[in-house]
């Protein structure tokens, strides 16, 4: 049994929305992959929609420093401050929450908490979440930084790894997008493509 | 009356020419100061002997070494240790209702090789206690508060003081230098300013005693301290050249040039800074000789940790390093200084990139300042202070409330 | 499986608009494909409170984008093809509701009712299952007769023969389309139920003896099949003999028994003016009913013939287009100056004894000679049935048998023109007031009488093509519309759609095979069980 891997620690926290730095520089949990993290009494699952390095202090940018150099390890290797100087942060959508083995696809009634663990949860996890599809209406009409449709279908990609059959769970979950996108055909279209 | 521009032409014209000629004889001077330099190189034991004889009215550099020597960097070692402090501090504030400051110092440690790694802190430190914030005499009859130049100083002892501590945590199998922003030499201390229980309790037991923990670490251990003055301001060397121009002996400006109006013939290399001389000097990654300081607070203080220094010409500046004489007199620990400062500079595009993070550790912004004061006025409302403040204090704090 | 589990096992899709008079609209799962989905099939709707039977009568593609017709989507993608079905592109029937069947008492105790509501928004709507059709269909029984299955079924559809043939009945489609196979079984079904006793008026020798189908393989006819219970009248001797067919009776047919009625039928095929047949009726004042034939066959171009003319008010030119009209009768050697028997008497003894007769037409395949002995004969025969129902008012065990007349190229007997003037009309229009009714056999329904068709119980009808036949037919039937579809969509051989009295609801059947030794014995093998019973029965009352 796969065991839930801490990828990172809240930072910023909504009803709608968590932020997490990772612990790992570089190592965000993939995009559109379900996070979750611990808030009592259950826990709150989000879809991951963006990850971002960056400098851990505003004023100060990366320089190139690479052009002598053969690999980029050595860079890191020959200036060992900027691992400490750089951060990897990433955001999730709440989609939904936990509590023991039932699972909700609306919003919970509390925000997580800041410093609360950020875990990537196993595939047998995902799958169970993923049971029901209802969460992709509150991914479809997300007001998000980066294309939502885009999302939508890594999101999809990353589900049906958790299946046997992975094309009939992209079909299944291709038609509620058909119920859910009825007027909206080329958004359709454009998400189905994106899930090979 | 607006400008009249036809009569102030004719002024920036004479102006850029006056700037031009200067540029012009500026460089002629350099040109002399070079070949004095060179020609007078040899003479070590007799410049040697002015220089102690000498009385002059700045400070002349104690010469070790021919004065036009020049030294390529030393190959440098594959796995070492960079250890960088760097200090900011919050200035007391006479209309606060507590009398305290604040040192912040950065601490940096970067290990270099076979296993990178890097330790980037800082630790800030709030002194309020009578003993902290007064230096009194033995006997109690003096005091002198500690704030402005004076927590300048203590500042400065602090960053030798957390180096120390640094170096004591690290391993000491590795090539280590430690590096401090500045200059070795208390010379906010200088000039009789303040009373000699001050130079001790700053000197004494403040710089002076970590500098010995130093010493005593860098026993059976390859561990250079330095400090790294950048865009040096100094004219000890060229004063070495004005004394050998000199054509009394002893030389002894009171006596013979006294009048402001006669001209010298050190006058030629006058004006002139040392890091312009060696910027010609040198070739880029080169050293110059080792030169000693004769700053009095030095040579009445510093005992056996004499102040040594010399020019470094890095890829972006001239630059002065001094070193404790511990250091100045290990041929292997002056390579390694002298090796990893140039490193440092190069991975620090310019600057050595230990004390330019141990400086963005310590660096203490406004809205910091700021809010520290707001905390201090918060707690010490709670604790109900409010009594023994000055009217205009509590003015202030009427606002906030 | 909870019993909502249940009821949507095997459905096809949920109704989702529609009405009482135009039917419903049903929406198809993804599952289910729009191309399995065959106009004229049976469904049963799962309602609220009723189950609902019905026919498939139009299949239609649909999208909820209309921008899926103007920028296709990629389906050669397939995982783009699976989603979009059944989703954003899907497949919609139109299905006429005819009877609710099961669930409700009136059900129960009665069998299917005709609808009277719709289904509620999406009631879930399943292929119908045998069970389903059979409890619609009935099974064979006494009154039942097997007459083929539904489309994509194996269920048996029955056609209640005492409703048959309670009204005139016909038969309907394209030339080559099967209705002579209909007819044959039909007939078969009303001798095996022994509803009727038949009359068939064979003109091109099809249903007596033997038949052949479109590859000219030979098909047994009635008489091979129940040599017991067919008589074979021949019209042509010759012919009869030289296919080998038993004749029971040869007809002739006298000058004498030739009325003026008769002739006003041929006007057309005679080529005879109005005033020709009006001169008809005063030769037959002058001369008699009986002997004006013969009179006028032997009249010369002498004098005398023009002054009697001249008395009558007969015009020269009418006289010589009647004479010219007459002397094409000569040449039909049925036609005599004196027959030796009564053909009309001999038919009725037959049918009084329960023996069906089938006239053979042998070599006359001209339409004069048909329409002239079908309706004399025909005129005939009523008018005894007319008496003897008359005389048995209120005596059932002394009224004929119930007799059904088979007629084909019904529109030239039937059409507007001509329709008051045969027997057939008056026959169509009584309802068998005097026990006799029809059953006719034609290509084109829309040369018949709107009155005429009206009057038709069941109506059994096979391809047709041509937009007014198919008007002619479904004329006055409620969802016409919907039937048009099914109707047009049948196959040119083996397919029929039947509707009115005799089946409680429109329904598309293949038909009952026919040709097979297999099926001859089905068709001999219920007869004698049944005649079996009718001696045990004879044995029961003769104790």
């Amino acid at each position: 049994m796969e065991i839930a891997a801490k990828v990172g620690e809240v930072i910023e926290a909504s009803t709608s929305e968590f932020v997490a730095q990772c612990y790992q520089l570089h190592e965000p949990p993939p995009l559109g992959s379900l996070v979750k993290t611990k808030n009592a009494p259950g826990e709150t699952y989000g879809i991951v929609y963006h990850a971002e390095t960056h400098s851990l202090e505003p004023g100060r940018r990366p320089i190139a420093r690479g052009e002598e150099v053969k690999e980029e390890e050595e860079i890191f290797r020959n200036n060992p401050q900027l691992a400490k100087l750089l951060c990897t942060d990433f955001r999730a959508l709440v989609v939904g929450y936990g509590e023991g083995n039932r699972f909700f696809h609306y919003l919970p009634p509390r925000p997580a908490r800041i410093h609360s663990f950020v875990y990537l949860c196993s595939m047998d996890e995902a799958r169970n979440f993923a049971r029901s599809l209802n969460f992709l209406s509150l991914l479809i009409e997300a007001n998000l930084a980066v294309p939502v449709d885009e999302i939508v279908a890594a999101s999809l990609r990353h589900f049906s790894q958790a299946y046997d059959d992975q094309q009939a769970f992209l079909v299944k979950a291709g038609k509620e997008l058909a119920l859910l996108l009825s007027g909206e055909l080329k958004r359709l279209n454009s998400i189905l493509r994106r899930l090979k | 009356m607006s400008l009249d521009l036809a009569q102030i032409a004719i002024q920036i014209d004479s102006m850029a020419a006056k700037l031009q000629a200067s540029e012009e004889e500026r460089k002629q001077k350099l040109d002399f100061a070079l070949n004095t330099l060179r020609s007078q190189s040899a003479n070590l034991a007799s410049l040697k002997r002015k220089i102690e004889t000498g009385k002059t009215t700045w400070l002349v550099a104690g010469i070790e070494d021919k004065l036009d020597a020049h030294y390529p960097a030393p190959p440098s070692p594959e796995d070492f240790i960079v250890l960088a402090t760097d200090g900011s501090h919050i200035d007391v504030d006479r209309h606060r209702s507590a009398r305290c400051f604040v040192i912040n110092i950065g601490i940096v440690r970067l290990n270099y090789g076979q296993t990178p790694s890097a330790f980037l802190s800082s630790l800030p430190m709030l002194h309020f206690k009578e003993e902290d914030v007064v230096l009194s005499s033995t006997t109690g009859s003096q005091q002198e508060t500690i704030e402005g130049s004076l927590l300048g100083v203590k500042r400065s002892v602090e960053e030798c003081h957390l180096l120390a501590e640094l170096a004591k945590e690290v391993e000491a199998n590795l090539p280590t230098v430690a590096l401090l922003d500045g200059s070795l030499v208390l010379w906010g201390l200088a000039g009789q300013v303040y009373p000699a229980f001050v130079a001790d309790a700053l000197l004494e037991n403040g710089l002076l005693k970590h500098l010995e923990e130093l010493r005593q670490l860098s026993k059976g251990r390859q561990l250079a301290l330095a400090s790294y003055i950048s865009f040096p301001r100094s004219t000890e060397v060229v004063n070495v050249l004005r004394l050998a121009l000199c054509p009394y002996e002893p030389v002894d400006c009171d006596r013979y040039c006294a009048s402001k109006t006669k001209e010298r013939d050190c006058d030629n290399v006058a004006g002139l800074l040392d890091r312009e001389l060696f910027e010609q000097l040198l070739t880029e990654g080169e050293c110059s000789a080792l030169f000693s300081s004769h700053s009095s607070i030095v040579k009445e203080h510093y005992r056996e940790h004499q102040i040594y220094f010399f020019y470094v010409k890095t890829a972006g500046e001239l630059v002065r390093v001094e070193v404790p004489q511990w250091v100045a007199e290990g041929r292997r620990l002056l390579d390694i200084t002298h090796t990893i400062i140039l490193d440092q500079c190069r991975r620090g595009q310019g600057y050595p990139v230990a004390l330019s993070e141990a400086h963005e550790k310590a660096v203490i912004t406004a809205a910091d300042r700021d809010q520290f004061w707001q905390l201090v006025e918060r707690s010490l409302a709670r604790q109900d202070r409010m009594v023994k403040s000055s009217a205009k204090a509590k003015s202030k704090r009427m606002r906030w409330i | 499986m909870t019993s909502q589990d249940s009821v949507n096992e095997g459905r096809l899709g949920i109704v989702v608009s529609g009405s009482l008079t135009k039917g419903v609209e049903v929406r198809l799962d993804s599952s289910t494909s729009v191309e399995d989905m065959v106009v004229g099939r049976y469904v049963t709707i799962e309602g609220e409170k009723r189950r609902f039977f019905g026919m498939i009568t139009d299949v239609s593609l649909e999208a909820t984008d209309p921008k899926v017709a103007v920028t296709p989507p990629d389906i050669s993608d397939p995982l783009i093809a699976e989603v979009i079905a059944g989703t954003t592109t899907y497949g919609k029937l139109h299905v006429s509701p005819y009877l609710t069947i099961g669930s409700d008492a009136v059900s129960i105790v009665e069998g299917p009712q005709p609808v009277k509501t719709v289904p509620a928004h999406f009631s879930a709507v399943k292929l119908a299952s045998q069970r389903d059709v059979e409890l619609v269909f009935g099974s064979e029984d006494e009154k039942q007769f097997y007459i083929g299955t539904p489309l994509d079924m194996e269920t048996k559809v029955c056609l209640n023969v005492s409703e048959f043939v309670k009204r005139s009945n016909g038969v309907f489609g394209k030339s080559g389309t099967g209705k002579t196979f209909l007819t044959r079984l039909l007939l078969i079904g009303i001798l095996q139920k022994q509803a009727a006793v038949s009359l068939v008026f064979d003109m091109h020798n099809e249903y007596g003896w033997e038949g052949r189908d479109e590859r000219g393989h030979k098909v047994k006819g009635l008489k091979q099949l129940f040599p017991s219970r067919v008589a074979i009248f021949s019209l042509d001797e010759e012919s009869s003999r030289r296919r080998k067919v038993n004749t029971d009776f040869v007809v002739k047919i006298g000058y004498d028994e030739i009325e003026p009625e008769d002739v006003g039928l041929l006007r057309q095929t005679l080529s005879l003016t109005e005033a020709s047949t009006q001169a008809v009726y005063q030769l037959a004042r002058e001369f008699g009913q009986r002997r004006w034939l013969g009179s006028l066959l032997s009249m010369d171009d002498g004098e005398e013939t023009k002054g009697l003319i001249a008395k009558l008010n007969i015009h020269e030119s009418t006289y010589r287009n009647l004479r010219r009209g007459l002397e094409k009768l000569r040449r039909f050697p049925f036609l005599i100056a004196q027959a030796p028997d009564n053909s009309v008497q001999r038919i009725l003894d037959y049918l009084e004894r329960g023996i069906n007769v089938i006239l053979e037409f042998g070599g006359y395949e001209d339409y004069a000679a048909y329409i002239l002995v079908a309706n004399m004969l025909s005129r005939r025969i009523h008018a005894q049935y007319q008496e003897k129902m008359e005389k048995a008012m209120g005596d059932y065990t002394a009224r004929p048998r119930a007799l059904v007349i088979t007629i084909e190229e019904a529109h030239r007997f039937l059409n507007p023109e001509l329709s008051e003037q045969t027997i057939f009309g008056t026959i169509a229009r009584e309802m068998r007031k005097y026990n006799v009714t029809l059953l006719v056999i034609d290509q084109r329904p829309s040369g018949i009488d709107d009155d005429i068709m009206s009057q038709i119980g069941t109506k059994i009808t096979c391809l047709l093509d041509n937009e007014r036949d198919v008007d002619s037919v479904l004329a006055g039937m409620t969802g016409r519309n919907e039937l048009k579809a099914v109707l047009s969509k049948l196959e040119t051989k083996q397919q029929a759609l039947i509707f009115g009295h005799a089946v409680p609801m429109p329904v598309v059947i293949k038909t009952r095979e026919y040709g097979s030794a297999a099926s001859y014995k089905e068709f001999a093998s219920l007869v004698s069980a049944e005649r079996r019973q009718e001696s045990e029965k004879d044995d029961l009352w003769a104790e």
